[in-house]
C-alpha cells in the first residue's frame, strides 16, 4: 500500500524517493566500509546524472541524440588535457569544458533545427563519430587510442579524492542540480512550452513559440551537464581513451537509462540508472566470465522489449499498469 | 600521377559495393521511414555465412549466394514479424531503440559464437591479378564488383518497370496516398524489409574475400551506408548509388592525398554538410525530413 502511494501520487512522494536513495548513499559513505559497495553507488549516481543530463534533451524537449558521448567526452578530454598541459585545476578545466560544449552544441543545435526523428539522431551520431576519430588520430595532442591517464594527485584543487564520502557528496550535487532543473521545468513556462514542441512542433509554432530557440537552450543545456559528468568521470575513474569516452554504446547508454526510467520524468533516469547499473555487475558477474558478449545480449533484448512493452518507462508505466490491476480486480 | 588510373578503379569497385548494402537500407528507410541500426549487423552475418561456407562445407562464397539469398529472405522474415513490425506505427524513440536493441544483440551473439577475432576468407584465386588499363583489380574485387552491379540493374529495373515496384515507390512518396490507391502497404513494407535484407545479404557475401570479418565490422560499413543514403536522398536508389560512388571517391581519393587515418573523418564531414545544408539529400524529395515520419 505505502509503496503504491509513493509511486501513484505526484512529485511530493517522488522527492521523497529520491532523498531516501541520497540518504542511503550518505549513510553508505559514511558509515560502511564496503569499497565495492560504495563504488557502485558513486558510479550509480554518475550514471542516473548523465542520463538524467540526456533527458534533458532526449525526454523534454523530443530531440533524439546519439552523440552525447561526444559532450562527455569532450567535457573529459578538455579538463584533463588543461591539466596536463597548463596545470590549471580541473574545476576550472570543468567549467572550460562546458562552456567549450556548450558552443558546440549549441551550432549542432542551431543548425540542426529543422531536422526531425530519425535525422536528428543520424547527425548527432556522425558528429561523435568525428570527435571520435580524431581524438583517435590526433596522437600528439590526446595520446590517440593509447588514451590518458591522470595523475593521482589528491586534493580538493585537483579534484582527486582519497575518500569515498567526498566524490559521493560532489556526484550528489551533481544529480540533484539536475533532478531540480526536470522539477522546475515540469511546472514552469519553458516546460510547458517544450511539452508542446514536443507533442506537436508545427502547432507550437503556430502559436509562437521559438522552437528554435527552445531546442538551441535545452540541448546546450543537456550537453553542458553531460561535460561536467565527463570531466567527473575523468577525475574518478583516472583513464580515458576514445574507444570508451567517446564511443556510441555511450551514448546509447544515457539514452538507455533515461528510456527505461522514464522519458521526460525527473526521477525517470535516476531510477533507470540503478536498474540498468545493477543489472549489468549483475549480467557480467554471471555471464561476462565464461563467455563474452552473453550480458550485452540480454541488455539488447531487454532494450527491446522495454521500449516496446513499457515506452513510457517504469516511472509511470508501473503506476498505470498497478491501477489498471486494481480496476480489473475492481470490475 | 601514376596512380589516378588505380585510385579510379578502386574506388569504382568499392562504389558498386557500398552502393549494394546502401540500396538496401535506403529501400528500408524510404518505405518504412524507419532507420535500421542493425543494417550493419545483417551485413557482418551474411560475412560469417561466407566464412563459414567456404570453411565447412567448401563452397565458394560466390556459389554461396544461391543459399545465403534464400536464408535473408527467411531471416529477413523473422526480424520482420518478430522485432520490426509492432513498432512500425509507434514513436521515433521506440524505433530508433528497437533497431539498435537488435544491432546490440547480433553484435554480440556474433561476439558470444565466433569470438572478437578477426576473420579472412582466403580464396585459392584470390591473389590473381588483371590488370585494366593500367590498374591492377583483383579476381574477388572484379566479381564482387560485377555481381553488385548485375544486382543493382536489376534492382532498378524492378522498381521501375514491374508492378511491384511501383508500388514500392507509390508507398515510399505516400503511404496513405498509396493505400488509398489500393495498395496492400503492409505487404509493401515486407518486401521493401525483405528486399533490402537480401541486398546486404549479397554485398555482405561478397566483401567477406576482401574485408577482415569480427563482430563490429557492420558498424563501420553502416556509418558509410547512412552517409551515402543521406546524401543521395532518402528512399532514392539513384541516388543511393551516386552516394555510393561520391562516397568511394572520397574515401580512396582522400585516402591516398589526406591519408587513411583521416578519410573518415572527410565523408562524416560530408554527411554533416549535407544534413544540415541539404537534409533532403541530392536526389531525395525535397522535405522529407521535416515531415519525419
Amino acid at each position: 500500500m505505502q509503496i503504491r502511494q509513493i509511486l501513484g501520487s505526484r512529485s511530493v512522494p517522488e522527492h521523497f524517493v529520491v532523498a531516501t536513495l541520497f540518504g542511503i548513499a550518505l549513510c553508505v559513505a559514511l558509515f560502511s566500509d564496503n569499497l565495492f559497495l560504495q563504488d557502485a553507488i558513486i558510479l550509480t549516481l554518475m550514471w542516473a546524472g548523465l542520463a538524467s543530463a540526456w533527458n534533458i534533451a532526449g525526454g523534454l524537449a523530443g530531440q533524439i541524440s546519439l552523440g552525447h558521448a561526444a559532450f562527455f567526452g569532450l567535457g573529459a578530454y578538455t579538463s584533463t588535457l588543461i591539466k596536463i598541459h597548463l596545470g590549471w585545476s580541473p574545476w576550472i578545466g570543468m567549467l572550460c569544458g562546458g562552456v567549450l560544449v556548450v558552443v558546440v552544441s549549441g551550432f549542432i543545435a542551431f543548425a540542426a533545427t529543422r531536422l526531425r526523428g530519425p535525422y536528428f539522431a543520424l547527425l548527432t551520431l556522425a558528429f561523435a563519430a568525428v570527435v571520435q576519430i580524431i581524438a583517435a588520430r590526433w596522437y600528439s595532442f590526446t595520446r590517440g587510442n593509447e588514451g590518458l591517464a591522470i595523475a593521482f594527485q589528491p586534493g580538493l584543487g585537483n579534484f582527486i579524492f582519497t575518500d569515498k564520502l567526498s566524490w559521493t557528496i560532489v556526484i550528489i550535487v551533481f544529480v540533484l542540480v539536475l533532478y531540480s532543473i526536470g522539477v522546475w521545468n515540469a511546472r514552469s513556462r519553458f516546460g510547458f512550452q517544450l511539452a508542446g514542441m514536443r507533442e506537436d512542433e508545427d502547432a507550437a509554432q503556430a502559436i509562437g513559440i521559438d522552437t528554435r530557440m527552445l531546442k538551441v537552450a535545452t540541448i546546450a543545456v543537456s550537453a553542458f551537464f553531460t561535460a561536467l559528468g565527463g570531466t567527473f568521470y575523468a577525475q574518478y575513474v583516472g583513464f580515458l581513451d576514445p574507444g570508451y569516452v567517446l564511443s556510441v554504446d555511450l551514448s546509447v547508454k544515457f539514452a538507455l537509462m533515461c528510456i527505461i526510467g522514464g522519458l521526460g520524468t525527473p526521477s525517470g533516469p535516476i531510477l533507470g540508472a540503478i536498474l540498468i547499473t545493477a543489472l549489468e555487475m549483475y549480467l557480467r558477474a554471471k555471464w561476462g566470465g565464461a563467455r563474452s558478449g552473453l550480458y550485452l545480449m540480454v541488455y539488447g533484448v531487454l532494450l527491446i522489449l522495454i521500449v516496446r512493452l513499457m515506452p513510457e518507462g517504469l516511472v509511470r508505466g508501473i503506476p498505470k499498469w498497478l491501477k489498471g490491476r486494481r480496476r480489473a480486480r475492481a470490475a | 600521377m601514376d596512380a589516378l588510373p588505380q585510385l579510379i578503379a578502386s574506388a569504382i569497385v568499392l562504389g558498386g559495393i557500398y552502393a549494394l548494402v546502401s540500396i538496401g537500407l535506403t529501400l528500408i528507410f524510404g518505405v518504412m521511414r524507419i532507420v535500421n541500426f542493425a543494417h550493419g549487423e545483417f551485413l557482418m552475418l551474411s560475412m560469417y555465412l561466407a566464412i563459414g561456407l567456404s570453411t565447412m562445407i567448401g563452397v565458394d562464397p560466390y556459389i554461396g549466394l544461391f543459399v545465403a539469398i534464400p536464408l535473408s529472405l527467411v531471416f529477413g522474415a523473422a526480424v520482420y514479424y518478430i522485432v520490426v513490425r509492432p513498432v512500425i506505427a509507434r514513436p521515433h524513440v521506440v524505433q530508433i531503440f528497437t533497431t539498435l536493441g537488435l544491432s546490440i544483440v547480433l553484435q554480440n551473439a556474433a561476439l558470444f559464437f565466433w569470438t572478437a577475432n578477426f576473420r579472412q576468407l582466403r580464396l585459392s584465386y584470390g591473389d590473381q591479378v588483371l590488370v585494366i588499363a593500367g590498374a591492377a583489380i583483383t579476381m574477388p574485387q572484379l566479381i564482387a564488383f560485377a555481381v553488385a552491379a548485375l544486382f543493382t540493374a536489376v534492382l532498378f529495373a524492378w522498381l521501375r518497370f514491374t508492378f511491384l515496384g511501383k508500388a514500392m515507390r507509390a508507398t515510399a512518396q505516400d503511404p496513405k496516398a498509396a493505400t488509398l490507391m489500393g495498395i496492400d502497404t503492409g505487404k509493401i513494407l515486407l518486401i521493401a524489409f525483405l528486399v533490402g535484407t537480401m541486398c546486404v545479404c549479397v554485398a555482405g557475401m561478397l566483401m567477406a574475400p576482401l574485408f577482415s570479418t569480427y563482430p563490429t565490422v557492420g558498424l563501420q560499413f553502416v556509418l558509410v551506408a547512412f552517409v551515402v543514403v543521406v546524401l543521395g536522398g532518402l528512399g532514392s536508389a539513384v541516388g543511393a548509388l551516386v552516394g555510393a560512388l561520391i562516397v568511394a571517391f572520397l574515401d580512396v581519393i582522400g585516402g591516398f592525398y589526406v591519408g587513411t587515418a583521416w578519410k573518415e573523418v572527410l565523408y562524416f564531414v560530408v554527411f554533416i554538410a549535407v544534413l544540415l545544408l541539404r537534409p533532403a539529400g541530392l536526389l531525395g524529395q525535397r522535405g522529407a525530413e521535416e515531415l519525419g515520419r
